[in-house]
């Protein structure tokens, strides 16, 4: 029998989390990165109310969205683009591949877009023989080595120089002979600059999709997404429903933020705007200008009352820099698109509360991931209410069940409690003096086989109240 | 064009409209206040952020200073043609920096994949970010991102204090409009992918040079 997601969650967690070599080279990252986000909050004079002001802004559109989408897509086909509307990756993925087939296409150049992972996009065209290049650096790393992205911003952060060069000797060039990142750069850029001038289609994600001006917006620092967007004769967007924002002023305070949230930026190098195909006279850009947008899950999530603002999600990647618990395990421990706290708190949603609710777990609740969030969505809690409605789903073992009915019959009376705890003590005292912790026999085997045994107390609360410990 | 045949599209709106019929509650919000401290000097604002953006910036006089400073930076690129944008003012420049080159216009096509410089204007200048804002007029999409450096003729006329003042200005002139492609762009191309080392020049261009005019003659 396979492991289920929760089995191999807890096993790879346990994998990663003793891995040295990938400790040191997570936490030379977050702290580069905590060093940028700090300095680029400063350059924000009222951080909170740029955060406010971005909550706002994805409330309104979140709250509106049939109208916002309807506005966007109808100023798309005016101006001679194509927007498709897919319920679900399927869909998405067979038009995409059908576009393809019927226009001719051999190669395409994608920018990153962590909708087309969910979807599982690129298999799907490699599959009916369509070469896809992954043009950003990080994706085209993650690529080389047949792996999902690690992280949704820098996707090739679990790798050092060393690890890129040997990959790169392996699969790009038997000649490369330095570790500089700079030489690694410049020799994915000869590489993947013939794809680029040699493909018929570019597919990038959305960072927005602003209404009011029907227009898509991208944001990228290396150029990869301009040139995916501008030289082959086909470009298709894929994205959520969920990336829609009112007005093109929006942005004045969007992308500060995200780009501040995802890498310290006060701005990202190229923050894009496209609303169609390539005009009469104009010198450039694609014939042709396809929007997909996918929902796979989102509008459910609109009825959810407590859970709606989930979709206000920006995808910046601050809530996974800041866990404690993704700078242990990391990002591929998850087995899920998303990794991370919004991972965590998504994934139970798209695919399903039974076999995901193990992540709501993964999480001290310190609440980290609330503070960070540029468009404020309350995760610590979204996990704790996923943990419930998992419950309520009836989605939790019967043997957990049982003991959460003992726990609660023993909280109501106070002497079964009494004499549970002396039990306990009596019978965790002997298992450990027979040198027995975190053997099969140790009821605190799960805490105990990785930790030394906390010290037993020689008596209980209630003894030592009565001697006079509510006095002092 | 024939239109897009879209079977779900009926039926994603349904249930966004029914998901939408469930009440949310609104937090409290606190009175809004300034997220941005004003700017009082564009110009020396501007030339902060192109330092901390890694561009080049160089203020000239006029416009004979200009072709100078054009020149300049020309000169020492390795050989090979330039494009640029096909502009009056850019033909003035051009005709006396008179670079030793192959020239190709904007309108005869977009730059070639070997272009040693790409020469355009920019529809603004933003002061908070030092961001240039071109659109698909400044010729064309890949005329700022496919040659290893892009040099922006402007004037200090055009710099605006904020990218809130730089939106707003495209949507009253209906920008978006005129043009399938705008960009804000702050600084040459970069990559940090490599353990979070800046890399600059990734995929488009290492350098890119703002030649400032305070003169528009």
């Amino acid at each position: 029998m396979s492991a289920t997601a929760a089995q191999r969650f807890l096993q790879d967690a346990a994998v990663k989390s003793a891995d040295l070599v990938h400790r040191e080279i997570i936490q030379r990252g977050m702290d580069s990165y905590d060093a940028a986000h700090l300095k680029g909050r400063a350059r924000i004079k009222d951080w909170e109310a740029a955060r406010q002001k971005c909550q706002a802004i994805k409330r309104e559109a979140i709250n509106h969205l049939d109208r916002y989408l309807l506005q966007f897509e109808e100023k798309v086909i005016s101006r001679g683009g194509h927007v498709f509307w897919a319920a679900n990756g399927e869909e998405a993925c067979t038009y995409v591949k059908n576009l393809a087939t019927r226009l001719g296409v051999h190669t395409i150049v994608k920018s990153k877009s962590m909708v087309t992972e969910e979807i599982h996009l690129s298999p799907a065209l490699e599959k009916v023989g369509i070469k896809v290049w992954e043009t950003d650096f990080g994706e085209y790393i993650v690529q080389l080595r047949d792996e999902p992205p690690y992280h949704i911003v820098t996707p090739a952060m679990h790798l050092n120089r060393a690890q890129i060069a040997k990959l790169f000797r392996e699969k790009v060039d038997p000649e490369i002979d330095s570790d500089d990142p700079a030489y690694l750069m410049a020799a994915a850029r000869r590489k993947l600059r013939q794809a680029f001038f040699s493909a018929e289609m570019g597919i990038s994600g959305a960072n927005f999709l602003v209404a009011d001006a029907g227009v898509i917006a991208i944001s990228t620092n290396e150029g990869n997404g301009r040139l995916c967007t501008s030289i082959p004769r086909i470009h298709v967007v894929v994205t959520g429903i969920e990336k829609v924002i009112p007005r093109l002023e929006d942005l004045a305070v969007l992308w500060p933020v995200l780009a501040t949230s995802g890498t310290g930026q006060g701005i990202t190098t190229y923050s894009t705007l496209i609303g169609g195909p390539r005009r009469p006279g104009e010198v450039d850009g694609p014939e042709e200008f396809h929007v997909v947008l996918v929902d796979n899950g989102r509008s459910q999530l609109l009825a959810d009352a407590e859970q709606r603002e989930v979709l206000h999600c920006i995808r910046c990647g601050a809530c996974l820099n800041i866990c404690p618990v993704f700078r242990h395990i990391g990002g591929h421990t998850y087995g899920t698109t998303y990794p991370g706290p919004i991972g965590s708190v998504l994934t139970p949603h798209l695919g399903g509360i039974k076999e995901f609710k193990h992540l709501s777990y993964a999480s001290s609740l310190c609440g980290a991931c609330s503070s960070v969030c540029p468009v404020k969505i309350d995760l610590h809690h979204h996990l704790l209410q996923n943990r419930r409605n998992a419950t309520e789903a009836g989605a939790t073992k019967s043997s957990e069940r049982l003991m959460f009915r003992a726990w609660r019959h023993a909280m109501l009376h106070p002497w079964i409690y009494a004499l549970g705890g002396w039990s306990m003590r009596k019978t965790l005292r002997m298992i450990y003096g027979l040198g027995l912790a975190g053997s099969i026999l140790d009821p605190m085997r799960v805490w105990n086989l990785h930790r030394s045994p906390v010290p037993l107390p020689s008596e209980s609360f209630r003894a030592r109240w009565r001697k006079g410990l509510g006095a002092n | 064009m024939a239109q897009t045949e879209n079977p779900s599209r009926d039926r994603i709106l349904e249930r966004i409209r029914t998901g939408l019929r469930t009440a949310v509650a609104v937090p409290a919000m606190r009175p809004e206040s300034e997220i941005f401290a004003p700017i009082s000097h564009p110009l020396e604002r501007f030339q902060q952020e192109c330092v901390a953006n890694l561009m080049e910036c160089a203020l000239t006089a006029d416009c004979a200073a200009s072709a100078q400073q054009l020149s300049k930076v020309l000169e020492p690129l390795p050989g090979g043609g330039i494009f640029l944008q096909d502009d009056r003012s850019l033909r003035r420049l051009v005709e006396l920096a008179a670079p030793e080159r192959a020239i190709r216009w904007s309108t005869q096509g977009p730059p070639a994949e070997a272009s040693q410089a790409t020469v355009t204007l920019a529809e603004a200048l933003i002061a908070q970010t030092g961001s240039i804002l071109v659109t698909a007029s400044c010729g064309g999409r890949g005329a700022s991102v496919i040659a290893p450096c892009h040099i922006v003729y402007a004037t200090v006329a055009q710099l605006v204090p904020d990218l809130a003042t730089a939106l707003s200005h495209m949507s009253q002139q209906r920008s978006l409009e005129h043009n399938s492609f705008a960009c804000v762009i702050s600084g040459s191309s970069r990559t940090a992918d490599i353990e979070k080392i800046l890399v600059q020049g990734a995929h488009g261009p290492r350098r890119l040079v703002v030649i400032l005019q305070t003169s528009t003659y």
